[in-house]
């Protein structure tokens, strides 16, 4: 490892001080692929009921840096806190543990299976010797989707035939289930039409009224522009910007993207 | 529909609105119909249920010798395809079926040959066809290969390894097993004179089976593996726990099915099991189960069944030749993938 390199990635700001009003804290990220050097010591914050865009372009980090906090790859270096606490987060499981949720497009339901059999998969109700609590299951399931904005009657319908928009849906409605403190939604409406994605975007609302932090990842700063409250942006592995939603606009979350800096 | 709609003027409107709510409900019971893809499976099997009790010579289909030959050589198939079935479900295919039987029906008999305690020879058979199936899941999970190839390669292992040791000679059990033992009448024998005891055990490794596979977590965990691997994982399921559970499961089912054959035909021959592994995906395609993963049902299975043991014995008994049987099987089974993807699709729409 190339230590001048390491320096000269390094964020202004400096780590140490733990703020307990953070949800989660990760400090001074760092991650090389073999030879790419992915993540150049990221600071990034997210406070508790908030709802950050974290944007930038192709290669910028962004799905590196939600990686290493969802516990899909380990850091290099750095620190994670959550709510004050270090942790380590070296697997899924250790997330889900802590209360960190990831959704990703596509990935994260069965299609043919049923809805509530996909909101409860891997963790299901069940009554004795294992057999499924359906009665549970269904009401539950039901119960979610509304809470989110999301009114379905009959829980057996199998996935596939929803729209892209409830599938989104189904899938924020399970972490919802789950108690989650904070829900990455990795570009949860790239493939949806625009009135889809107006339906996911007021599960988000949802959600952050149900109390839980979000943090949405996209490329597409007009959907993230109408509900996030904060925009980290990435580029080249950096943190380029940290902006209050009232100090900025789509021109300029957009120019500093495409610039890759501040201008 | 719509245009009958459009049609609301004067005294025509009371009836066309009839017509259109009776289509509206035949169109919904259609849809209700198509979603369960169990359905044409029932009507595939009725179909050839009267085809073949009308049109074969003397109605020979019917006859009671026919249904009592009948009902001794499907569960053969059905406790096999069972297992087969299910492990399509979670996505994942076992060619080596028709190796694994003969391999257990082999250990079966030659444990009698030595003098085993009877009791404890079930057990040891079914622990081969358990031992079998771990190491088809191991190769599949651990290896990373596709089960296609993993179980192409068990079988042609087994069956070489089983040619060396028989030397292809038949073992008749009689020498080392007198008839009426307990072991036989479990197994083999027959209620009331006429309805062997093979279809109590299809139906009960049916209903087992059905009741994990649709109301157990497990089965929620088999269905969710084979639909979306990526986000059962994600979901904390260990798939590959899932996937080897099923191929023991098809390993247990088929050395079972060979404790019954080798029991009935008094022997262990060579070239027990040819042709089951694709029976047995046939029977699972026919019922509805989807070659891709994440669809199916028990039920299905079980009526795809005996749908291919009908057509088989059918087509036999109309004079078809013996080996010509399989171009009608091949048919089914085309036919039938066509069909679940096409209701599929209409039924999603």
């Amino acid at each position: 490892m190339d230590s001048s390199k390491l320096e000269a990635g390094r964020n202004d700001t400096s780590p140490g001080k733990r703020d307990e009003d953070y949800l989660v804290e990760m400090v001074d990220i760092h991650k090389w692929f073999g030879k790419v050097y992915a993540l150049r010591g990221v600071n990034f914050e997210v406070r508790e009921k908030e709802i950050i865009g974290l944007v930038g372009d192709n290669g910028a980090g962004k799905s590196t840096l939600i990686k290493i906090l969802s516990g899909f790859h380990p850091a290099d270096r750095g620190e994670i806190y959550f709510t004050g606490k270090k942790v380590h987060i070296h697997n899924p499981k250790d997330a889900k543990k802590l209360g960190i949720e990831t959704v990703y497009q596509e990935q994260a339901l069965a299609p043919h299976v049923s809805i509530s059999r996909n909101i409860f998969m891997g963790r299901e109700p069940t009554t004795h010797l294992g057999f499924l609590n359906k009665k549970v299951m269904d009401r539950e399931s039901l119960d979610t989707l509304s809470k989110i904005g999301l009114v379905l009657t009959n829980p057996e319908t199998p996935v596939e035939a929803l729209s892209g928009g409830q599938r989104q849906g189904v899938a924020i409605a399970r972490v919802l289930y789950f108690e989650a403190k904070l829900v990455i939604l990795d570009e949860p409406t790239i493939a949806l039409s625009v009135k889809e994605s107006r339906q996911v975007m007021e599960f988000i609302k949802q959600l952050r009224a149900e109390g839980i932090s979000v943090v949405f990842i996209t490329h597409n700063i007009y959907h993230v522009y109408q509900i996030a409250e904060r925009f980290v942006i990435l580029a080249h592995g950096e943190k380029i910007g940290d902006i209050k939603k009232e100090d900025t606009s789509v021109d300029h979350l957009s120019e500093i993207i495409t610039n890759g800096r501040v201008a | 529909m719509k245009p009958i709609f459009l049609i609301t003027s004067g005294t025509v409107r009371t009836p066309l609105l009839l017509i259109g709510s009776v289509m509206q409900l035949g169109q919904k019971i259609l849809t209700r119909l198509l979603s369960y893809k169990v359905s044409f499976t029932l009507i595939a099997f009725v179909v050839l249920l009267l085809i073949f009790g009308f049109l074969t010579p003397r109605h020979s289909f019917i006859k009671p010798n026919n249904l009592t030959a009948l009902a001794k050589l499907t569960p053969d198939l059905g406790i096999v395809a069972m297992g087969v079935g299910t492990l399509m479900i979670c996505g994942e295919f076992d060619l080596s079926v028709g190796s694994i039987i003969p391999m257990s029906s082999y250990i079966f008999v030659k444990l009698l040959e030595w003098g085993a305690p009877l009791y404890v020879i079930p057990f040891l058979t079914l622990l081969t066809g358990a031992l079998l199936g771990f190491l088809n899941g191991l190769l599949v999970v651990r290896g990373r290969i596709p089960s296609f190839i993993a179980t192409l390669g068990t079988m042609m292992f087994w069956r070489g390894v089983l040619y060396i040791s028989s030397r292809m000679m038949p073992i008749g059990i009689r020498a080392y097993l007198e008839s009426g033992t307990w072991l036989e009448k479990t197994l083999i024998s027959s209620i009331a004179g006429v309805f062997p005891v093979q279809i109590i055990w299809l139906l009960f490794f049916t209903f087992i089976l059905g009741l994990v596979v649709h109301f157990h977590k497990f089965g929620n965990w088999i269905f969710a593996t084979g639909d979306n691997k990526t986000a059962a994982r994600a979901m904390g399921i260990n798939t590959d726990m899932v996937k080897t559970i099923c191929f023991v499961i098809v390993g247990v089912l088929c050395s079972f099915m060979s404790m019954i054959q080798a029991l009935r035909i008094e022997s262990f021959a060579a070239t027990q099991g040819i042709g089951f592994e694709l029976k047995a995906i046939a029977s699972s395609v026919v019922g509805g189960t989807s070659l891709m993963g994440g669809i199916g049902s028990i039920l299905g299975i079980f009526l795809g069944t005996l749908t291919i043991q009908i057509l088989e014995n059918g087509m036999i008994l109309m004079g078809a030749p013996v080996f010509g049987i399989n171009v009608f099987i091949g048919v089914g089974i085309v036919l039938f993938a066509i069909l679940n993807l096409y209701v599929e699709r209409v039924a999603l729409r």
